[in-house]
């Protein structure tokens, strides 16, 4: 029982941190209709650059902050390259983005070098339901949840966030009541940036990054994105959660190598069983 | 067209001296197994419109068949071979079913997911050698021959690619090739106008899948070793990038793409080892030079550099008429 619950809530941080990069894919996605595959790397390049601000002796909060501005400025980057150039098909925005993100590992080991790096999280554990909990793992569940509800305040309720949902719902209406649909899309670049920054400043302390968890990062983060049909963040956080509490229990009992493919697996059956859905909304 | 013929006996002069002229043989057979695979999936991506992030796992799947066959069972190498492409093809027909299902992004990562749920199988089973694979496969031959030396390896690959173009030229000549390139302008239209879609999808994918098991096929016998670290997403990542350098959907785009990118990659690897260079130069090099020419390529020639050239000659003839319209006026 005690194993179970530890798995549950290391499964349940897990999950947090897919859901927060998830979520990025969301938000990008749904304005602009493009896959940023360069999402594992903004949430590296978050982990690294706290990193790097904390060796200046910057304080904590502050140093995490800047971090999440750096992915965000990033983001936006990459939104400026794969949208540049008006009419460019989302497939090959879509290359685009790969393209980005290799480049991005250039830059990483430019900086930071081949090593993984961990920068210093919160220290120490705490007891929960009898289970000791390292408290890094409690803060991403406690981060990740504030975000989602400032996100889904921010996109219901404030003047960007609702002309980011109508240039998700139609286009072209959005067009004709004066939202200009472009700069809305480099907005939710910049806003996927800072939200794959956040889950990488929040993960480094835990697990350590390197240029090479880019892709790990990116495929949970798509899978947890795949629940919500690209589309509902809310529903990327169940899935996130549903993904890192799964691939903890199989972890756990079964083996430790398969962790990453039960989430492919899961992201697989649900991508096959729904694709109804997305071929709908792909449709020409 | 009378250039036509003689680009051909050009291209085949210079296949043909290319394993005299390349001093390191190692990257020639890899640059000719790169436009095997970049020829399939150039005609997946340009013909059929779909992408693949995972053509490693088909190459895998012909790789293992050869591992297997010649050191497990004492195969004759010749039927590895052959089988080789044969079973790429049979597991793409298998795992497609599904997979095909999907389109655009979500191909994309599925074929990902493919490729790392394959390399995930080689390293938990035994009979595809675990984690540290499968070595000591004997050297290609048939009969009592038995290739010897570096070179041969070169004009058996050569000799595979040219197979594989002439292949994919009839394929794209024929019916089924028109049928298949009208699917990546509009699916609905290409049905109503009779195409099978769905078996044409299915079968472009086959294709592109038997050639990547052939050129994984290949390479196992010239390595001679398999392990799951052969195939890393990164080089599958790579041949997306050959292949829309080169120009989806055109014949030679894939070999253009793999010559050009394979090139380049291998200059800046000869740059990054020179001993004024730090250590980690070759990676830095190497992936800002593929994000580089990837992300320009694709923003000022979104259709590749073949077709960038085919119409080289007819926009120099338009603007010598416009200039001469000047002066007249």
């Amino acid at each position: 029982m005690v194993d179970f619950l530890t798995y549950l809530v290391s499964g349940i941080a897990l999950g947090s941190s897919f859901a927060l990069i998830g979520s990025g894919f969301v938000i990008a996605f749904r304005v602009t209709q493009v896959v940023n595959l360069a999402q594992g790397s903004l949430a590296v390049i978050g982990g690294l650059v706290s990193y790097s601000m904390l060796r200046t002796g910057l304080p904590h909060g502050v140093a995490e902050l800047l971090a999440v501005g750096v992915s965000a400025a990033v983001g936006l980057a990459v939104g400026i390259v794969a949208l540049g150039r008006s009419g460019t098909d989302p497939l090959i925005s879509l290359i685009i983005t790969l393209g980005v993100s290799i480049f991005c590992s250039a830059a990483i080991i430019l900086v930071w070098g081949q090593d993984p790096v961990s920068p210093p999280g919160l220290g120490g554990h705490a007891h929960l339901l009898g289970v000791s909990v390292e408290r890094q793992r409690l803060l991403i569940v406690v981060v990740t949840l504030l975000t989602f509800a400032a996100l889904s305040y921010f996109l219901g309720r404030t003047y960007l966030g609702k002309g980011l949902s109508a240039c998700a719902s139609n286009p072209r209406a959005a067009r004709l009541v004066g939202i200009d649909v472009r700069k809305m899309g480099l907005a939710a670049f910049a806003l996927g940036g800072a939200l794959g920054g956040l889950a990488g400043v929040l993960i480094a302390p835990t697990s350590a990054v390197s240029f090479s968890s880019d892709l790990p990062l990116a495929l949970n983060g798509f899978a947890a994105a795949i629940f919500g049909g690209l589309s509902s963040p809310l529903r990327t956080l169940a899935g996130g959660l549903l993904l890192g509490v799964v691939s903890q229990l199989a972890a756990g009992y079964l083996q430790g190598s398969f962790q990453t493919q039960v989430a492919l697996a899961m992201m697989l059956v649900i991508m096959v069983a729904r694709h109804r859905d997305f071929v709908a909304e792909e449709a020409r | 067209m009378p250039a036509r013929p003689l680009a051909l006996a050009g291209l085949t002069v210079l296949a043909l001296t290319a394993p005299f002229l390349v001093p390191d043989l190692t990257f020639l057979v890899n640059m000719v197994l790169a436009a095997i695979i970049v020829t399939g999936l150039s005609l997946l991506m340009g013909y059929a419109g779909q992408a693949s992030l995972g053509q490693g796992a088909f190459m895998a799947v012909g790789a293992l068949t050869v591992a297997v066959l010649t050191t497990r069972v004492e195969a004759p190498p010749l039927l590895a071979l052959v089988v080789a492409p044969v079973l790429a093809a049979l597991f793409a027909l298998v795992v497609g079913v599904p997979l095909l299902r999907l389109r655009g992004h979500y191909l994309a990562f599925g074929t990902l997911a493919l490729l790392l749920i394959v390399t995930a199988t080689m390293s938990a089973v035994d009979l595809f050698g675990g984690p540290y694979g499968i070595g000591g496969i004997p050297p290609f031959g048939v009969g009592d021959w038995v290739i010897t030396s570096q070179r041969q390896y070169a004009y058996l690959a050569l000799g595979c690619l040219a197979l594989v173009l002439l292949v994919t030229r009839n394929v794209i000549h024929s019916r089924f090739g028109r049928g298949i390139r009208a699917l990546a302008g509009s699916e609905s239209a290409a049905e109503s106008a009779g195409v099978a879609v769905w078996w044409s999808k299915l079968a472009v994918f086959a294709l592109s899948a038997a050639y990547a098991g052939l050129a994984g096929a290949i390479s196992v016998f010239f390595t001679p070793f398999v392990n799951p670290d052969s195939f890393p997403p990164l080089a599958s990542f790579s041949y997306v990038v050959m292949a829309v350098i080169g120009g989806l959907g055109t014949l030679w785009g894939g070999v253009l793409g793999a010559v050009l990118v394979s090139t380049l990659l291998q200059v800046l690897n000869s740059i990054s080892t020179l001993s004024s260079m730090p250590p980690t130069a070759a990676p830095v090099l190497q992936y800002a030079a593929y994000a580089i020419v990837l992300v320009a390529t694709l923003l000022y020639l979104p259709r590749g550099l073949v077709p960038a050239l085919e119409a080289l000659p007819g926009k120099v003839r338009a603007k010598v008429s416009q200039v001469r319209g000047q002066v007249q006026a």
